[in-house]
């Protein structure tokens, strides 16, 4: 809304002085012509097209078929490196609460997935990976890519391929202990691959520069026999990689962070929602902080990275947090009434929209209110819109006996209309430094 | 649930009869090998209803059991950077867990929960921030304040 400049901007002309002098040109132009010299600022680049639609076809049919609802995506292309080998993929799910490019295995074509080198360790053996999600795991190979993604590229960074054969097809212990379902299919995570666009520059960060321990989330050397022991793997930003770095983070330029820009939805939602999500902040004329209000998260050196206060009916919610792969907004609150639909248990379906007050709270002292519109989530899930405003789901799915602790997850929804900044741990914006959200 | 529920309770009494295993419904015992298997250190403290036992990990997580007079963990929370490993820390009750988990039909990033007379589990985050909680309610002592979870 805030936000306008999109696509090519203005090509300058630049007519440079003395042009007519016609002395010392290596021009081949013919004699008696006269070529201005000119100078072409090329168009911004710096942005890939966002679009919020029904998801991929595989998640459409079969058991468990669903329509994606409210889930961002981008179409991005990996290339093995330095060749012209490549592979285009849409329906990647852009996700500001994890960071990494993870491509299912199974959406992969098999030339590609043969080719792609895999990172290797000190014992030269492959590298594979675990990173916990909040109701599964990813298990999968560490693989070099060439990655394009709008108008930027990063040469030779780690992906995670999920779901992996071979020696990577058993998922080791520590992996798995965290519980819930083993992400490899598209309907696990409702696209072909997860772009981790998160507040930190690593995926792992610290906690994985040792080896050993039963983090769920690790790096694993991988003999032939399978993956087994958790490795250190540096948090690296630069080539020679080793963690999964932040994609943003590690681009050439326009690396302190990004810009996901979605417009307003109906009250009724819509079949497709086209944005842009920009990277960079404040580093190009189309990136400006402009007056969004910077909230400051907590650090890595916090422990968890990324977290934030929401104020919401008097409770501090302390470990709150933005999360565009969160498909709705996932918070607790008894007063407000469940859906009764088994298909949508734990969905709220108030009867008339409600207009939840919430306060933001950064850790450098900003306090935002936030007026967070709530429908009634049943005709807008059960219809056939993929862009739906204003839903909430209590992530205990039951009638609700203890709130979730302090949390409450500004979830897609939060989006539209809005500019959501997101920017990177030590990396600047004017005066602002990550990690930060600002909106 | 009521099937499950009664799964579990087997389980506990099961647990009972090798109270070195650690676990929500394990005795003391178990304690020390949850610091053994999550490389932790632990500082113990005694309050009206319960004990607690914090379990700081190397990886930055959090753990906090909490126990009866006897000894018997009947909660346990965690917060922090990576996600606990519940298989240690839930003993019988992550398969119960791992039950509602695989086969409740989900969306996509919605969180592990599950609520019965015996087992209740609360979780959130994302991945490097993830906090929730776990408790057997037929142990709660009386009077325990379950904000203490939070």
């Amino acid at each position: 809304m805030r936000w306008n400049s999109r696509g090519p901007i203005i090509a300058l002309l630049v007519v440079l002085a003395g042009c007519g002098g016609g002395g010392g040109s290596s021009s081949s132009s013919t004699p008696g012509t006269v070529t201005p010299p000119t100078t072409i600022v090329p168009p911004l680049t710096n942005f890939a097209a966002l679009i919020v639609d029904s998801g991929p076809a595989a998640i459409a049919g079969g058991p468990r078929a669903y329509i994606g609802d409210d889930i961002p995506y981008v179409t991005l292309t990996i290339c093995v490196p330095d060749t012209a080998t490549c592979q285009t993929i849409d329906h990647v799910v852009v996700d500001t609460g994890s960071v990494g490019l993870r491509i299912l295995a199974t959406v992969l074509n098999p030339g590609i997935i043969a080719a792609l080198p895999q990172q290797k360790d000190a014992a030269a053996n492959p590298v594979g990976e675990c990173l916990a999600f909040v109701d599964g795991y990813a298990f999968g190979s560490v693989r070099h890519v060439d990655l394009k993604i709008g108008g930027e590229a990063v040469g030779n960074m780690p992906i995670q391929v999920v779901g992996d054969g071979d020696r990577f097809a058993a998922v080791p212990a520590p992996c798995s202990a965290g519980g819930g379902n083993s992400l490899t299919a598209v309907k696990d995570i409702g696209g072909n691959g997860i772009l981790g666009i998160g507040v930190t520059t690593n995926d792992c960060g610290p906690r994985c520069t040792v080896s050993g321990g039963t983090s769920a989330t690790a790096y694993y050397d991988c003999p032939p026999s399978g993956c087994a022991a958790i490795i250190a793997r540096a948090a690296t930003t630069t080539a020679p990689f080793q963690q999964l770095p932040n994609p943003v983070a590690a681009m050439a330029v326009n690396n302190n962070g990004s810009i996901i820009s979605l417009p307003a939805v109906p009250d009724s939602g819509a079949r497709t929602l086209a944005g842009t999500l920009y990277f960079g902040i404040g580093t190009q004329t189309n990136n400006a902080l402009g007056s969004a209000t910077v909230v400051a998260t907590s650090t890595s050196a916090n422990g968890s990275a990324g977290l934030f206060t929401v104020v919401y009916k008097a409770a501090s919610l302390t470990n709150s947090f933005i999360d565009s792969g969160s498909n709705s907004h996932f918070f607790t609150d008894a007063a407000i009434p469940g859906c009764t639909d088994t298909n949508l248990k734990g969905y709220y379906c108030p009867p008339t929209p409600l207009s939840l007050a919430l306060v933001v709270q950064g850790r450098n002292g900003a306090n935002v209110s936030v007026a967070l519109p709530l429908f009634d989530a049943k005709p807008l899930l059960l219809g056939p819109n993929a862009a739906v405003p204003g839903i909430g789901a209590d992530p205990s799915a039951t009638a609700s006996l203890k709130p979730v602790p302090r949390s409450f997850d500004l979830g897609l929804p939060f989006f539209f209309g809005r500019n959501v900044y997101v920017g990177i741990e030590g990396r600047t914006a004017g005066t602002a430094t990550g990690p930060f959200f600002a909106f | 649930m009521r099937v499950r529920a009664t799964i579990v309770a087997v389980a506990l009494g099961a647990a009972a009869f090798a109270p070195a295993a650690a676990e929500l419904g394990g005795g003391r015992r178990g304690l020390e090998a949850d610091r053994t298997h999550l490389t932790a250190t632990i500082a113990s403290t005694t309050v009206a209803t319960h004990q607690l036992h914090t379990l700081t990990l190397a990886n930055g997580d959090v753990v906090r059991e909490f126990a009866t007079a006897d000894g018997t963990v009947f909660a346990v929370a965690w917060d922090g950077p990576a996600h606990p490993d519940l298989r240690q820390l839930l003993g019988p009750a992550f398969d119960t867990l791992q039950a509602e988990a695989t086969t409740a039909r989900r969306r996509p990033r919605e969180a592990m929960t599950m609520t019965n007379d015996t087992l209740v589990v609360r979780s959130a985050g994302h991945p490097g921030a993830f906090h929730g909680y776990a408790y057997l309610p037929h142990l709660v002592p009386p009077g325990f304040a379950a904000d203490a979870l939070e």
